[in-house]
This record gives structure tokens, sequence and C-alpha cells, in this order.
């Protein structure tokens, strides 16, 4: 019989305290096989793996069981002990009598008991397992960043420093994200345009960067270290190599629509360049838009374009590329206002979101920086600014707090009272949130340089009231009805991740959050990897964020794809499942249970791929047969685990 | 009318062509009323084949014994087996299909309609003629069962002497066929879960004497598993002694053979097998009764999948066995899915 040593940790007290661990000892040294047991007070501290490793030699130890915390805390910690005492990192188990006993018990005998049966059931499940080695696979040293926002790009320059070749894909006709359209930034004040487009330039010129714009990410397979990945280039019909911005196009074109990067306010033309610092600099010709790509339709474009370069027969094409690690810098969008009908928003021209005012205070906006109501042009004297606009109402709208919010409406109103000078903003706050470097003091200034009113409560209702908008709402702190005759409500729109993000994940297979936000692996450990290894996620697509944290995220996420990157080989776990052929029946069930695609048809059997496998199990709970089984975590070993709990 | 007539010109012809290796039919039974199953490999003996309210058999278990047989034949006559269904049979086809069993080319599928009709009940039908043997039993033009005996020709409502689970059934045509004979008439069930509604109406107690009492009756047998169609597995987690074993199994493999229920007939044994094949049977169960009809014990097997098939469509709006692409029941899940039973 194999020879099995078990070694009890009591950490301090924590274990200790409740189960008596000499007893436990002793017990498991009666147990068939087990030729040592002994107990130490820190197993984990140095003296404590000396012991193992001590034991592991003297008495000729083919299988180690370390009874202490969960292993997700110290399984490889001893897995390594073992190694160095010459065992296979499989001869060595964890049985957890912490948290999965002393910390959920008060009465010693009976914990006692419990603990020695779940070393027990490991002492059988580590008699019947394999001695695995890891599954090595090469890396393709490449990385792809979805979303050319401030995350994406930051994210593309860390990596193309590194020295990796990046594709960056964006679905827009150019690079920037929301971040360019901004007028400012808190709490600084700096203008976004100019610290944003040098980024642009540098990515967009940089020697590893593959740039990819008006770009769909359409379907990725395989697995880290190894992705494939399946880009839609749509046709712009302008070659940019040709295309030397002299702008007859627009003047000739008959379409006009909304303008999207000036978000309404402003109407463009079917071709059309988003801004004139967009990136690539070319013009984009808006097939929806547009009455027809032929001569017959319209064609009058082209017929303008001295150096010829709009090409009617562009086509969609689908580029694939090999990569290694994938971060997902997707962004959001604002709440769709449609669901705001109490603050009269798409009724009211005057009512306008944070991104609108953005560029209305913007030099480069449809205002050139002036701030003027878009119903008649005039300068608004009176402007009521609404926080959590949609955010922090679990009832009708979204549950969380979009966190950027009550920095930018300061921003805003602070930047109203600059070009307004005789104008007073007023804000309605549920309460300020200004965690941040120079973001506290950013808000009083607000307060007490500007004079701008807060004002504590929610908004109830706005209505046009005489040319003019009437704001009904209460102030909690006198509990007062306030009501304001405006001239321009701007509302704190809340932020929800970025119109097709969420179809982006389900065909990545990334988890999603309650709100649609991509799911980090760990809140607090981590916080920038996705639950599926190998992609990584920045910026605004994992939750609301503002741009420094959106940077630091992204450089975060670089970071940790270049730890795959910089790999010659990777390595994976071995244990994963395995069909029992003589069994299995080829019905497939486990094929479509499989959440890592890892199952597949083969002659009318399935047939693993151990790489892309994660020994999840789930095909393991499926099979009716037990055709398909985890190493290591065979129903055998399970089964002989619950022998040993129920004694026998 | 379904007229087997046309099915036995077509499977004639196909058996003449020699289109087809076999068919599976149903024909007189020796005790002269009750049909059995029949395999006809001969054009001229198609003649044998007959189609009324006796046949009961789901044939379709057939073709799991056809799958074995050709994986075992060193070159397999690779030609489709014709079989005779029902709306039930057909639906265990394409849970077959479904579950990759086997392939839609492996069968050339001759459908019958029961139409207002479908299979009579042993038991019912002895309790009504009082022990007299019947001769002959039809479905008369108005829907009722016309039931020949030695000395008279007596009519019943088909409610009286149908199978329960005809009464409950919800396809009573064929879903998928090459040729199909009869009309596709929907007829409205009030209450598809009738039978378990009454079961569930005891109260829990009750509940658990009558299902300890009958299942202490079983002496595992398996013929429950054996008639049944989507019993196919080579090994059954729930028996201990029975083992595949392939050229390539190692003696490890043997000795692992995990053992979750012992093999005698005990009380637990029994209710660890009953409820461990009605859960492998969710979402497959296509409701054909053999189960109940081959138990010589009477044990009304057929309870437990009924209920979980109604389960599955309360809970997931799942019903087995009418379209092969549809993932299975235990495979599928829905973004949507409320996971009520959980909370």
């Amino acid at each position: 019989m194999k020879r099995t040593g078990v070694f009890i940790c009591h950490c301090g007290i924590n274990i200790a305290g409740t189960v008596d661990v000499k007893k436990v000892a002793q017990e498991l040294a009666k147990h068939p096989g087990v030729v040592h047991a002994e107990d130490y007070v820190y197993m984990c501290s140095d003296p404590g793996q000396n012991l193992i490793i001590q034991a592991i030699k003297e008495k000729n130890l083919d299988n180690v069981v370390v009874a202490c915390c969960s292993p997700t805390l110290h399984e490889t910690t001893f897995r390594n002990t073992s190694k160095a005492g010459g065992l296979n990192i499989f001869r060595c188990e964890i049985a957890n009598i912490r948290e999965q006993c002393s910390w959920v018990h008060k009465d010693k005998s009976s914990a006692t008991q419990k603990a020695t049966k779940i070393t027990k059931s490991a002492v059988e499940k580590v008699r019947r397992n394999e001695s695995l080695e890891a599954i090595s696979v090469p890396v393709t040293r490449r990385a792809l960043v979805v979303g050319g926002g401030i995350a994406g790009i930051q994210a593309a320059l860390d990596l193309g420093n590194s020295g990796f070749e990046v594709i960056l894909v964006e679905k827009n006709p150019s690079i920037g994200g929301h971040m360019i359209q901004l007028s400012e930034t808190f709490p600084t004040l700096d203008c976004s345009q100019c610290i944003l487009t040098p980024k642009m330039v540098e990515v967009s010129k940089h020697p590893k960067v593959k740039l990819m714009t008006y770009s769909e990410v359409q379907d990725v397979s395989g697995y880290v270290g190894n992705f494939k990945v399946k880009i839609l280039k749509k046709p712009t019909y302008v070659d940019p190599d040709k295309c030397n911005l002299c702008d007859e196009c627009t003047k000739v074109c008959p379409i006009v629509v909304p303008n999207e990067f000036e978000l309404g306010l402003t109407g463009r033309r079917a071709i059309y360049i988003p801004f004139p610092q967009a990136i690539p600099a070319s013009y984009t010709l808006d097939i929806k838009a547009c009455p027809g790509l032929m001569p017959i339709a319209c064609g009058k474009c082209a017929d303008v374009c001295d150096v010829k370069a709009i090409d009617y027969d562009m086509k969609p094409q689908i580029i694939e590329e090999e990569v290694g690690a994938i971060i997902l810098a997707t962004g959001y969008d604002l709440y769709d206002k449609a669901n705001m009908a109490e603050y009269g928003y798409g009724k009211y021209a005057d009512v306008l979101d944070g991104l609108q005012f953005e560029r209305l205070c913007s030099a480069s906006g449809p205002t050139k920086g002036q701030i003027l109501r878009p119903s008649d042009h005039k300068e608004p004297k009176e402007v009521v600014f609404i926080q959590c606009s949609g955010s922090r109402d679990p009832e009708n709208h979204c549950a969380y707090c979009s966190k950027i919010c009550c920095m930018y409406t300061a921003k805003h109103a602070m930047l109203y009272k600059h070009h307004v000078h005789d104008g007073q903003a007023y804000i309605f706050y549920i309460d300020i949130r200004s965690g941040g470097k120079g973001y506290e003091e950013f808000v009083q200034r607000a307060v007490e340089e500007d004079g701008v009113l807060y004002l504590r409560g929610k908004v109830s209702k706005v209505f046009e009231d005489k040319g003019k908008l009437k704001v009904w709402g209460v102030d909690t702190l006198t509990g007062k009805h306030i009501e304001i005759t405006a001239d321009m409500v701007v509302l704190a729109q809340a932020m929800r991740p970025a119109q097709g993000a969420q179809e982006l994940a389900k065909k990545l297979k990334l988890a999603m959050d309650k709100d649609g936000f991509l799911a980090e692996a760990h809140p607090k450990l981590r916080p920038v990897e996705s639950v599926t290894s190998g992609m990584f996620l920045a910026g605004a697509a994992q939750a609301p964020k503002d741009i420094p944290e959106a940077v630091s995220q992204a450089s975060g996420a670089a970071a940790k794809a270049v730890t795959i990157l910089s790999q010659e080989r990777l390595y994976h776990s071995p244990t994963v499942a395995k069909v029992l052929s003589n069994l299995c029946t080829g019905c497939g069930m486990c094929v479509q249970v499989c959440p890592y695609e890892a199952i597949a048809h083969k002659d009318g059997k399935v047939e693993v791929n151990e790489v892309l496998c994660e020994g999840c199990g789930t095909c393991s709970a499926t099979c009716l047969r037990a055709a398909i089984q985890v190493k290591n975590l065979t129903l055998h070993q399970v089964h002989e685990m619950i022998n040993a709990c129920l004694g026998g | 009318m379904a007229k087997i007539e046309d099915l036995k010109e077509e499977a004639r012809k196909l058996l003449r062509e020699g289109k087809i290796k076999y068919v599976i039919g149903y024909a007189a039974g020796t005790n002269g009323w009750m049909a059995s199953p029949i395999f006809i490999k001969k054009p001229e003996d198609v003649e044998k084949l007959v189609w009324d309210p006796t046949c009961v058999h789901n044939l379709s278990r057939f073709l799991v014994d056809e799958k074995r047989r050709k994986e075992r034949e060193k070159q397999p006559d690779k030609r489709p087996v014709g079989i005779f269904v029902k709306g039930c049979d057909s639906r265990a086809i394409v849970v077959l299909l479904q579950e990759k069993f086997i392939d839609r080319n492996d069968v050339y599928i001759l459908g019958i309609s029961c139409e207002k009709g479908g299979v009579v009940d042993e038991h019912k039908l002895a309790r009504k003629l009082e022990g007299k043997k019947p001769k002959k039993i039809e479905l008369g033009d108005k829907g009722q069962l016309v039931v020949t005996t030695a000395n008279r020709k007596a009519e019943f409502p088909v409610e009286e002497l149908l199978a329960e689970r005809c009464l409950e059934c919800r396809a009573n045509f064929p879903v998928i066929s090459d040729i199909m004979s009869g009309e596709k008439i929907k007829r409205t069930v009030e209450k598809p879960f009738g039978s378990v509604e009454k079961m569930e109406r005891m109260p829990k107690e009750e509940r658990w004497r009558f299902w300890k009492e009958q299942l202490d009756k079983c002496i595992r047998c398996y013929a429950c598993r054996s008639v049944c169609p989507m019993c196919y597995c080579d090994e059954c987690v729930v028996d201990s002694i029975n083992l595949a074993v392939s050229a390539d199994t190692t003696a490890e493999e043997k000795a692992d053979k995990v053992k979750w229920i012992q093999r005698s007939a005990e009380s637990s044994e029994n209710f660890v097998y009953h409820f461990v094949r009605a859960i492998h049977l969710a979402g497959r169960c296509i409701d054909c009764g053999e189960c109940e009809r081959a138990c010589p014990l009477d044990i009304p097997v057929r309870f437990l999948n009924k209920k979980l098939e109604r389960e599955a469509k309360e809970l997931f709006g799942y019903e087995v066995g009418f379209d092969p692409a549809q993932p299975s029941l235990v495979s599928s899940f829905r973004d949507d899915d409320p996971e009520d039973f959980i909370r």
C-alpha cells in the first residue's frame, strides 16, 4: 500500500482552538496506509514545511496530506514543499479543516470528529491521484486590444513599448473614445483633446501597433496564449492613403444625419470625418445614410474627388489574426435618456446630457466654446444640473453609483461660470462623492469660488413653461419644495456598458456582472483579469471609472498581458477531463455544457482539448454514463472519499 | 383513418428493392389478440403485419439492439432498418437522434397515427371482460373500441380501455416519419399531467408509504431498463454488476468501477436505483409507458418519469422528443433562467 504522511496544522488557535489536533493525528495514524502523522503550530512556516520534507525523506512517503486552511490559500505552498521533498505535486492534497471545520463549529469533540473525517477522505483521495505533469503550450507573442478609447490606447502603448506587437481594434471610424469628446478634465481643468491627441498620434504611428478602425471583433477561438481572432473590417469606401482631406466631398453630399460626435447637436453628411483630429485622418462613407453606392443613385462625392480616393466597390473584409492575450477596453455609453421621461429629455431641446454639455463647452464644439441654448441660441442664465440621473435608483434605473458624475457635474458648473460670469448654476445631488487626489478641493472650489449652489435632494419633474424650464425638486436639508425657473437642464446620466459590449462578451464567453459590465476574476485581488484566462479588462468596460482610473487599469491590464506574452511557453494544469471511451456514446451533452468549448465530437465519441479544458467538471456532472471524468477527481475517488467520511 | 395497407405496400417495395435491411413491425400475437413485435426480412412476409390498439410495444428499443449488432459486426450491413412507429415511439427516435445515438439514415420510419385512439391497457381490458378472452380489438368508426370475444361483440368508449398514458398523450401522431398513414388529428387533452396531480394530492407521509410499498416489491430484474429505448448505456451507473469492457479496458479501470448501490434488492437500494433512473430520464423520457408495462411486479414506474416531464415543462418550458436539433434538457442553459428552485 502507498505510504501516506499526514500533517495537521494548528494555524495558531484558528484550528487548534476548536479541533483537538493531537487527537486528529492519533486517529489518522491508525488509518490504513498512513505511516506518519504529526501536528505543528504553523505548517506553512519554514520549520513546518521542513517537517514535511524531512518526513518524506525519512519515512519514504509516497503521498502527503496537509490538514490546514483552504486549498486556495496554501495548496500551491504545500505542493511545492512536496516537490522539494522529491514528490510529484499531485502526490500532495489539502484537507480543509479550517474554513470547512474549525471556523464554522463550536463544539470541540464534534469538530475534531469532522476534521478527522475530512482528513481521512483526503488520504483516500491522494492515494488514488495520478502523478501528472503540467501541460505546456507555446505562446503567440502578440496582443489584441479591443476598444480605442483612452484605456485601449494606453494598453496598446504599454504593450507596444514593452516590445510586443499589438492589434488595436476600434468600431468607430476614429480612435479617441468618449474622452476626445470632453472639453476639460477634472480636477485640473486641462483640455481633454490637448492631452489625448498626442497619445492618439503616438499609438497610430507606433511601429508595434497595428491600428484597425471601423472594425469589429467577430469571433474568438482558442485559449490563453493562442487565440484566433476574426475581425470584420467594415468598408469606409474611402482610401485613406489617397484622401488628402480637401473636404470637397462633404460639400456636395446631399444627405444630412445627426452627428454622433456632437451627440446630435449638429448634423453631418453621409460622407464625413468624425472630427478634424480624427485618427486615421480620413473620411468615411456612412452606408446607412448614403442613398446608394452607384453613380445612378448619387455619386456626387466620387465626382468631386480629384485624387480618386472614393471607391464604391470596397467590400467588408474578415481579417484573421493570432494573438496570445486580449485586453477588453470597450468602454461605456450613457444610460438611455429615453428612460428619463420625468426630466423631459427628448421633449425639450434645452435638457441635455453631460456629454452634450461637454460639446457645448468645447472650443471645437458646435458653438465654438460658447454655452448657448440649443433651442434659441441664447446664453442660459440659470442652469440646473441633476446628478444621479438614472444612477442609484434600483427600483427604476441602475442600482449602482456611476462614480464620475459628482466630479464632472462640479466641473460643468465651474466651466459654465467661467463662460457665463453672471449666470447661476444649481446642482441637485444625493450626496457628494469626491474621493480622489485633489477631488474634494475641486468641489469646494466650485462652491466657494464659483458660487455654485448645491441643493441636496432629488428632482421630481422638469417641464416647460413660457419658454423656460421649470424644475421641481425638494431640498431634503430644509425639507422645502423648490421650484427653479431654468434656461437649461443638464442630466448627469448613469454610465452603462457600451452598446455591443454585451454581445461581444458573449462571443468571447466573458462573464458579466448583474449590470452588464465585464466581470473581473476577483473584485479585490484580480481586478484587471477576466474569468477567462488570457483576457484582461481595462477602463469603463469593467465598471464606471474616471480617466486616471481607466488609464491605470489599462496599464495594469497591459502588465498582466505581458506576464503571458513574455513567456516562451505556458503551463496549464493537467487536472483536465478525460473521456472513458468504452462508456461514451457520443450524445454530446458534455459538448453543449462545456463553458470553454473544450470538448468536440470525434468518431461517434467525444474528445477533450486538454489545453482548453479548465477542469471545472461540468461535463462530468452532466454525463449520464460517468463517461467523462476529471483527472484526480474521478468518481472512484469521490466514492472512496464519501466512504471515508461515512467511516467505511 | 390510418391504413396499414399503404404502409405494407411501401414496406414490400422497400424490401423488394433491397433499400432496407428488414422491417420491425407488429404481428398478431401468439395468444390470439395482443400484437407482438415481428422482424420481416422477406417481402412475402409483409402480409403478417397488423395494426390495431394492441400494438403497445415501443419498437424503437430494437434500434438500440440493431446499433449494438452493427458495432459487433466486422462488415455490417449499413442499410437502414424499416420501423413502424406510433406518435410516442417516433418521439423516442427523435431523442435517439438528438443524442446522436443513431443517424437519421439508419432508419426508415413508417409512421401510423393513433388518431383518436391509442393502445389498450391489458388490466383495464381484463377487468371489463371479467376474465373472458378477447379475440379482436379494433378502433370503431365512431371513435369507440370494438372488442370481439368468443361469443359477443362489445363496444366501449376509448377512455375506459386505453392506457393512462394514451389519455394524457399530446403526440398521437408521429412527429417524424418517412411515410405516414392516418390523419394528424390534434386532440385536446385537458389534464396532460392528471395522473401525476392525483399522486401529488396525497399527503407527504402517505406518498412516502405508497412508494416504499411499491419499490419494496422491486426484484431488480431490470425489465424496465431493458425495455426502455433511452436506457441504452453500455454500463449502468446504478447496477454494480454490469460492466462495459472493451479491448482497452485496463484491470485498474475494472477494479475502479464504482458500486454506488448494492446488488441486493433491498428497500434503500431499490430507491436509489429507481430514482437515479428517473433522474437520468429527465428530459429524455417520452412516456411510452413500456417500463410500467414490462414490470412483473406492477410498480407504477411511469409516475416518476411523468413527474420529471412535468417539472421540465413547467420550470424550463422543455418538451421532449419533438425536435432532434434542440439541445437536451440537462445540457441547455439559458441566461435568463430564474433558478427559482435553488432559492
